[in-house]
Order: C-alpha cells, then sequence, then structure tokens
C-alpha cells in the first residue's frame, strides 16, 4: 500500500481535516470549526492551507466530494472521507502511537 | 456619491508578492484601502476610519465559475472579504483588521511551500514556452527581415531577453524563498 507511505507522516492539516470528515460529511467551514474544537483551539487551518489541502485530498483520493443533502438551501461543497482515506488515518494513528509510546518509555526509564 | 479613488503607483513583482501586501497594509493604516490592483497602478478608496489586513493569493486556474465561486464561498466563510483579482491569478482578499497576530491564508510551513513551488513552477513553465515562442519567432524574422537586423532583430530580442531575466530572476527567487522554509 503506497499510498500510505506516499502521504505520512500527515500534517496536522490534513491530519485533522481527514479525522473531521471521518465523523461525518462537511463542508469547508465545518471543517474549520471541527479543527479549532478537537485541538481545543491550538490549530486553525487558514483559508488558504484548507482549500489547497482539500483539492489535494481529493487528486490523491482520499475525500471526496459528497452530494447536498436535499432541502438545504446552501450552496457550500461538501466533502467526505473514503476508504482510502480511512485507510491513511488509521496508518497515521499507528504511527503517532508508535512515537508516543517511545517517547514515553524514554520517559520512565529515565526516571528508574 | 461617486466614491473618489486615489492612485498610487508601484511596480510588483510575483516573487516577493509579501513586499505588495506590506505595502497595501501600510496603506490601509494610513486610511487608503485597496479596491482595483494593478501591475503599475492601484486605485484605493479613502476612510480614514477603518484599517483592514489584506492578503494575496495565487490561483491560477478558476476560470469557470463555479470553481471561482466555490473557492471565494470557502475564503468567505473563513472571514475573508474579497475584494479583487489581478490577471485572473493574483486574488486579494481583506479582513477588518484586529490588534496582535495577523490572520494568513497559509497556516503551516508545509501549505506555504507548496504555495510558493505553484509559483515558481508556472514561473519555470512560462519560461520554456518563450523559449518555444522565441524560437519560432527568430527563425521566421531571420528568414523574412534579415536585411533589417536593428529595424526588427535586435528589439524583439531584447523583449525577450527582458523577459527572460525577468522570469529566470523570479524563479531562482522563488527558489531561495522555498529553501529558507525547507531549513
Amino acid at each position: 500500500m503506497d499510498k500510505r507511505k506516499e502521504m505520512l507522516p500527515l500534517t496536522e492539516a490534513f491530519y485533522y481535516i481527514l479525522i473531521a470528515l471521518y465523523k461525518e460529511p462537511s463542508h469547508g467551514y465545518g471543517i474549520m470549526q471541527d479543527t479549532e474544537k478537537l485541538s481545543h483551539g491550538r490549530v486553525k487551518i487558514g483559508a488558504g492551507t484548507l482549500y489547497t489541502a482539500l483539492n489535494t485530498l481529493l487528486n490523491k483520493g482520499l475525500i471526496d466530494h459528497f452530494p447536498i443533502p436535499e432541502g438545504t438551501d446552501s450552496r457550500r461543497k461538501m466533502y467526505e472521507i473514503t476508504e482510502d482515506g480511512k485507510i491513511v488515518v488509521a496508518a497515521e494513528i499507528e504511527r503517532l502511537e508508535e512515537l508516543l509510546k517511545a517517547g514515553q518509555q524514554v520517559r520512565i526509564d529515565e526516571k528508574e | 456619491m461617486v466614491e473618489r479613488l486615489e492612485k498610487r503607483y508601484r511596480i510588483t513583482m510575483s516573487w516577493n508578492y509579501e513586499k505588495e501586501e506590506q505595502w497595501i497594509n501600510e496603506l490601509s493604516e494610513q486610511g487608503l484601502h485597496l479596491k482595483k490592483a494593478g501591475a503599475l497602478k492601484s486605485f484605493f478608496t479613502c476612510d480614514p476610519t477603518t484599517r483592514f489586513t489584506y492578503r494575496l493569493d495565487y490561483q491560477p486556474g478558476l476560470k469557470k465559475n463555479r470553481t471561482m465561486q466555490d473557492y471565494l464561498d470557502l475564503y468567505q466563510d473563513a472571514g475573508w472579504e474579497y475584494v479583487v483579482s489581478y490577471g485572473g491569478t493574483w486574488h486579494y482578499f481583506r479582513k477588518e483588521f484586529m490588534p496582535g497576530e495577523p490572520p494568513r491564508l497559509y497556516t503551516d510551513r508545509e501549505s506555504l511551500i507548496a504555495q510558493y513551488k505553484k509559483i515558481q513552477r508556472v514561473m519555470g513553465g512560462v519560461f520554456i514556452a518563450n523559449i518555444v515562442i522565441f524560437s519560432a519567432n527568430m527563425t521566421n524574422l531571420l528568414s523574412r527581415f534579415s536585411d533589417r537586423l536593428w529595424g526588427i532583430i535586435v528589439p524583439v530580442m531584447a523583449i525577450y531577453f527582458i523577459l527572460f531575466v525577468l522570469l529566470g530572476f523570479g524563479y531562482v527567487k522563488t527558489g531561495n524563498k522555498i529553501k529558507k522554509l525547507v531549513k
């Protein structure tokens, strides 16, 4: 699965966009808000960063366009995560866990 | 009431568009707010009671109305007011000025590098395209006007030469900006 290797490590922006969409399909504005909420206000994705990231993720097939639900008057473009996107997120979480464990182990060893 | 527009002159180069951004922001602090952008001449509205933070964005290929609208919607959702575009590729946005860290369009290093690379790629593309055009033109001109060296051939060569120098310079300058960020 080279798709995973090619994308990892994800930037914070890519990671938060993907996990925001993991929950449910959303539009750009929703992703920005979710990212701020999920990171407790630490990560704010700028409009340029988000716009480029969405285009990149679409091109790589990690996200897809989601049809705007009937009855909503908003014309906002919506996005959903694809199966490939989920695989990449899972691989990234695994990678982060490994980093975290290794770091924590070093600190435990130091204390002993 | 017809709004009076102030004119200001400045040569803008794509490889240091941040300088132009800074210039526009300083004028906004003085009460002159960009309305129409040009490569040489820009127009400003005068209102000393307000101040904006301006940002430039390079996005070529938004010709289709729908794509352009989606793009503007997203920036608007993020709180950016669309001001104007220049050449269909440079888009100007603004936000009411707030003290503290000024808002940016590109909030991480990776996306800023990608943005610079995009600008550099277009410069490189235009450079190569012009070499092809230049060669074609020269072959054509030399066969038809070989007797009018100073009247036609040299001026055309000079124009291309300036163009190549500018594009090459921009390419290298943008490359330096990328290197600085990658380090």
